[in-house]
Parts: structure tokens; C-alpha cells; sequence
């Protein structure tokens, strides 16, 4: 039996401003995960805003993971993020700074 | 093994089996959908467009991906499926009248008989420390086929069904049908995309007899399996049994969405399962195996 490997679209076509983040999704069964991110519009970010994983037991309560991604800055623009060892829930999450804003597709992939 | 006909030692190798016994499949087994083997071509339902993703209806923007959950609870730990560690897993976000769906796809080999089965839970986030049995609003299936592309008049039928727990905090809990049409809107410029929110809140209606009161439970962490089977004919594109637990309904008074035949469905046959929560919080429905199977 081959190990499970899928691709979850877990933000699409979402505008992000201010303090944002996917919707939450259980994934405990994979071992590692790679976070994607890509600005589907030209964002309006100051350089070097980032994104932080965010870990969960529960799916409603979050703690940051410590993993950073420093979100595109222009349109099409491919970010990524490793994680391990992350338990049951992953999101991204961002605080946007007033005036700022992305457009963008956030997808995880995920390995037994 | 002399004197056994084909039909009896196939009931008897099923029955022998734990996975396959728990169903009442017709003689071809289309699948059987175990979610301890991984999601099993369950996926999400993403909206149509063309040129830009802005061209999607918002109602299916919302859609996200299900997941192979083990119904893990903050007070109670993991819950796990019927059997195995795994269920398939649909939620909704935090949004009252949001919606979420999963969706498998197919074609049919025979335009006849078919029996959909399934064990199912639902519930919402166990965000606040109270029973929460109306912060579910719905949750439901459906078909979406299309008849082959040389039978006769073409057309597109949607059977739906919906069990409607409850609607602005009211408990109504009883199953609904829906066959009224929703718009279809083209999308693009090239004439060969369409969109319909054929799930919009807009035109159910109550099956006759069909009020009904499932097991909830008693607190909003724990959950109960039900058993579902719907049996219908795409030979006819009638309805002919839905079963729900111990009760058989009465569906001689549903009727599918039925519309012309669209230009690159021919012979579909979608499956979908789909929640609605009815609060500011989100709402899920899980599924612990799902088996399609037919009279060919």
C-alpha cells in the first residue's frame, strides 16, 4: 500500500487583510506537511509581512508552531513553508498591517 | 457446493465479511469506501468559472476540502469511525448558513437500479459548553446525472435530500426534497460554461411523513452512527426507497431537478454530501463508509 500524499486547498481565492487565516484542517494522520502559497493578484504588502503555522489539539484553540513564510509580493508569486511533527491541526494565519492586503490560494500537502 | 446458486454464495461471502455486511448492497458493488484507506476519490465541490476564479458563485467559494478526521474532542479525545480510526470528515465555517460539501465523481455503466449506502454523524463545533442540538442546520446528499449521450431526450437529474435539524434556532428535524430549479448562469466568453446553486437555501420541501428524530446524544461531543440507504432508478429517474435507520420513508412524493442535458455531462453520475450550519459556528458531517452499488 502506497502512503497517503494529498493536496488540500485549504484558501482560495480569499482576500486577505488585517488579521486573517485558513480554515482550520485535521490532518494527524501526515507526517510532514509543505504549506503553499500563491498570490493569485498583485498584493499590497510591505516587505517581509509573514504568515505563522499555527498548531492545534482541538481545531478551536491555537498556539504558533514557529514556522514563518514571508507571503509573495507580487502576483504569482510561489511561497513555501515545511512543517513536522505538527499533531492533529494545521492553519496559517497573518495580521495585516491597515492598508495592506493579498489575494491568494494556500494549499498544504501532506505525506503519511 | 453443490445446490447453491450464485446469488446465495454471494450473499454468503458478504456476510461473512464485517466491512461488507453492514450493507445491503444490490448485486455489483460500484464501491465500498472504507476511510481508513485514505479519502477514496472523495473531494471537495468547486464552483465553476472561466477566465478568473472571481466568476465562481460565492456560494461555492465557500467549499473546502474534507478530511480524514478521527472526530477528535477537546474534553473526550478522539472519537474514531464505526470502524477503523478514520471517517471523511465535511465542515463548515464558522458562519451561520455556511456550507460545505464533498463530492465524488463517476460515470454509469447501465442506465438502471441504484442503491446508495452509508453511515453517518453530524454535529457542530463543541465551541461553547451546552447541548447545541439546533446549531446544525442541515445536512443531505444528492446525485448529479445526466442520462447517455444517445438515449433519447436528454436530461440532467438532480435527486436531492436534506435533513433539515433546524432552521434560526427551531428544531424541525425532518427530511426535505428539492426539486425546484435554480437559474443556471453562463460563465465566460466562450459559451461552454454554465454555473446553478442548486444547493441554495431557496425551494425545499418537507417529504411527506418525513419528520424524524435521530440520536444526538447528550452532550455536543459525542456522536452516534446511522445507517442511510437510497435506492434509485436511472432507468426512470425515480426514486424508488430511502431508508434511515429503522424507518423506511415514503418517497412517492419526491421528485429530482430535471433539465435539459448540459453540453459535457453525458452518462455522469456525482455523488455528493453536503452541511449547513445554522449558527456563528461551524458544523460537520462525517461518513464511516459509503457503498454505491448497482442491478447489473
Amino acid at each position: 500500500m502506497l502512503a497517503q500524499n494529498i493536496a488540500a486547498v485549504v484558501c482560495r481565492n480569499e482576500s486577505w487583510t488585517g488579521a486573517c487565516a485558513t480554515e482550520p484542517y485535521e490532518c494527524g494522520w501526515a507526517r510532514e506537511a509543505i504549506v503553499f502559497v500563491r498570490a493569485l493578484k498583485a498584493p499590497s504588502l510591505p516587505p517581509g509581512t509573514v504568515a505563522r503555522v499555527q498548531v492545534s489539539p482541538d481545531g478551536m484553540h491555537w498556539a504558533d508552531e514557529g514556522t514563518t513564510l514571508a507571503l509573495p509580493q507580487a502576483a504569482a508569486e510561489l511561497r513555501f513553508a515545511r512543517v513536522t511533527h505538527f499533531g492533529g491541526w494545521l492553519r496559517l494565519v497573518a495580521e495585516l498591517p491597515e492598508g495592506a492586503g493579498i489575494t491568494l490560494l494556500v494549499t498544504l500537502h501532506l505525506k503519511e | 457446493m453443490t445446490g447453491m446458486d450464485a446469488a446465495t454464495l454471494r450473499r454468503a461471502l458478504r456476510d461473512a465479511d464485517p466491512a461488507l455486511s453492514r450493507f445491503d448492497p444490490l448485486p455489483r458493488i460500484v464501491f465500498c469506501d472504507d476511510f481508513d484507506r485514505g479519502f477514496c476519490g472523495w473531494t471537495q465541490l468547486v464552483g465553476n468559472y472561466e477566465d478568473t476564479l472571481d466568476s465562481m458563485l460565492p456560494s461555492y467559494a465557500q467549499h473546502t476540502q474534507p478530511m480524514l478526521s478521527t472526530l477528535p474532542n477537546w474534553d473526550s479525545g478522539s472519537h474514531h469511525g464505526l470502524d477503523g480510526g478514520y471517517v471523511l470528515k465535511v465542515q463548515s465555517r464558522a458562519r451561520k448558513g455556511s456550507r460545505n460539501t464533498a463530492i465524488k465523481r463517476l460515470t454509469f455503466r447501465k442506465a438502471g437500479p441504484i442503491r446508495l449506502e452509508f453511515y453517518f454523524t453530524f454535529k457542530p463545533e463543541a465551541t461553547e459548553l451546552r447541548l447545541s442540538e439546533t446549531d446544525v442546520r442541515s445536512f443531505g446528499f444528492l446525485y448529479d446525472l445526466q442520462s447517455g449521450d444517445q438515449a433519447a431526450g436528454g436530461e440532467r437529474v438532480m435527486p436531492h435530500f436534506r435533513f433539515l435539524n433546524a432552521l434560526d434556532g427551531q428544531h424541525l428535524q425532518k427530511w426535505q426534497f428539492k426539486q425546484a430549479l435554480q437559474p443556471a448562469k453562463d460563465l465566460g466568453t466562450e459559451g461552454k460554461t454554465a454555473t446553478h446553486d442548486h444547493l441554495s437555501p431557496e425551494g425545499w420541501e418537507d417529504l411527506p411523513g418525513g419528520a424524524q428524530k435521530l440520536c444526538y446524544n447528550e452532550i455536543a461531543t459525542k456522536v452516534n452512527w446511522h445507517y442511510a440507504c437510497f435506492d434509485f432508478d436511472l432507468s426512470t429517474w425515480r426514486a424508488t426507497g430511502l431508508r434511515i435507520n429503522d424507518r423506511p420513508l415514503d418517497v412517492s412524493a419526491f421528485q429530482p431537478m430535471r433539465m435539459p442535458a448540459w453540453r459535457n455531462l453525458w452518462c455522469m453520475l456525482n455523488i455528493v454530501f453536503f452541511v449547513e450550519t445554522d449558527a456563528d459556528k461551524r458544523a460537520f458531517l462525517a461518513l464511516d463508509g459509503v457503498c454505491l452499488s448497482g442491478d447489473f
